[in-house]
């Protein structure tokens, strides 16, 4: 290294002249790429990169840079030139959308009356729905064939149980899979609550899903079931060839030097 | 590969956007029932802006499919069979 840095007569070919970029030897770009890269636009990217890829070698010979087996770019400028062409794509894509297609603007709703057909918002279809289900409410026949609880009080706790059952889940598994192959069963599981979440929405709204409303409450329970058991199925296959050690390093981190 | 991909997705969004747009303006008569297909206004009531509005709806429609199917299918296939003529003739 440091022949390399005192001996000045040395002939450079990666373009440094005393200082600047620096490209490593093997990566050293030949004449027509380096005319390719002198101008313009090119020209600034290849220094910007080499530039980035300098400073993360500097990081990187420094004793307490935890050197990680995920790679990343930093923060600013990187990240932030990103996020900012992110946010100028739909920035600009709100302004076009209103300004060529602004939405219809129907009557005020008049509070005096109550509507035909009364719904919360769309991501509380699947709370509404859970409070529809009185067909599951059981007759206790040692209670002569009455309800133990009032229909409406057994779709609140139905709530309570669904909730209950999403905060629970985090602590039975603790989320180590990076892939759903590595846990067929846990991901057919979020499967299956995903699609449940979606059919007892679809349950909610009863009177506008053009289904007999019995089928529909059974697909409500049976689709989920099914759903699930072909993710299961789906990546169990998957499983065969697919490399847990190369996955279970490439998110290890290194320990400091 | 890669370059061939955004290719095709740009022809898509943008005539896909071109589109929708136009036909936001003149085949969506109500917001109640057909958006984006339909009725046309009658010929006899357009003004030449109108006329050349409607013409470019349908440029950008075709240009979104034939955009994506040119640089998706037809470009890779093209590719494709050039290396298998090369090869055969090798």
């Amino acid at each position: 290294m440091s022949d390399n840095d005192t001996n000045d007569d040395e002939v450079r070919t990666d373009g440094s002249g005393g200082g600047g970029i620096v490209a490593p030897d093997d990566e050293t770009p030949t004449w027509s790429e380096r005319k390719q890269r002198s101008q313009g636009l090119s020209r600034l990217t290849y220094e910007y990169f080499e530039r980035a890829r300098r400073e993360d070698q500097d990081l990187r010979q420094q004793s307490d840079y935890v050197e990680r087996d995920v790679l990343a770019f930093p923060a600013w400028p990187h990240e932030m030139i990103r996020n900012l062409a992110l946010t100028s794509f739909f920035v600009g894509m709100i302004l076009f959308l209103s300004a060529t297609l602004p939405p219809e603007m129907p009557n005020p709703a008049n509070s005096a009356v109550t509507p035909a057909i009364i719904l919360p918002d769309w991501y509380l279809y699947w709370s509404f729905g859970l409070l529809k289900l009185g067909p599951l409410n059981p007759n206790l026949a040692i209670l002569g064939g009455a309800k133990l609880m009032a229909d409406r009080t057994y779709g609140v706790l139905a709530n309570v149980v669904v909730v209950g059952f999403v905060a629970i889940v985090p602590f039975i598994n603790k989320g180590s899979a990076r892939r759903p192959v590595e846990q067929p069963f846990w991901a057919a599981v979020g499967m299956a609550g995903v699609i449940f979440s979606l059919t007892i929405a679809a349950l909610s709204i009863k009177n506008l899903i053009p289904m007999d409303s019995h089928l529909l409450f059974d697909l409500t329970f049976l689709v989920p079931i099914v759903a699930g058991t072909i993710t299961y199925a789906v990546l169990k296959t998957m499983r065969e060839g697919y490399m847990f050690d190369l996955n279970r390093r490439y998110y290890r981190l290194r320990p400091p030097k | 590969m890669a370059d061939e991909f955004i290719k095709g997705f740009g022809a898509l969004m943008v005539g896909g956007l071109g589109w929708m747009t136009i036909a936001g303006w003149y085949r969506t008569p109500s917001f109640e029932g057909a958006q984006l297909i339909g009725e046309l206004p009658p010929a006899e009531s357009r003004t030449v802006f109108d006329s050349m509005a409607i013409a470019m709806m349908d440029v950008f429609f075709w240009f979104a499919v034939f955009g994506a199917l040119t640089f998706w299918v037809l470009i890779p296939l093209v590719g494709e069979l050039r290396e298998y003529l090369d090869e055969r003739s090798a």
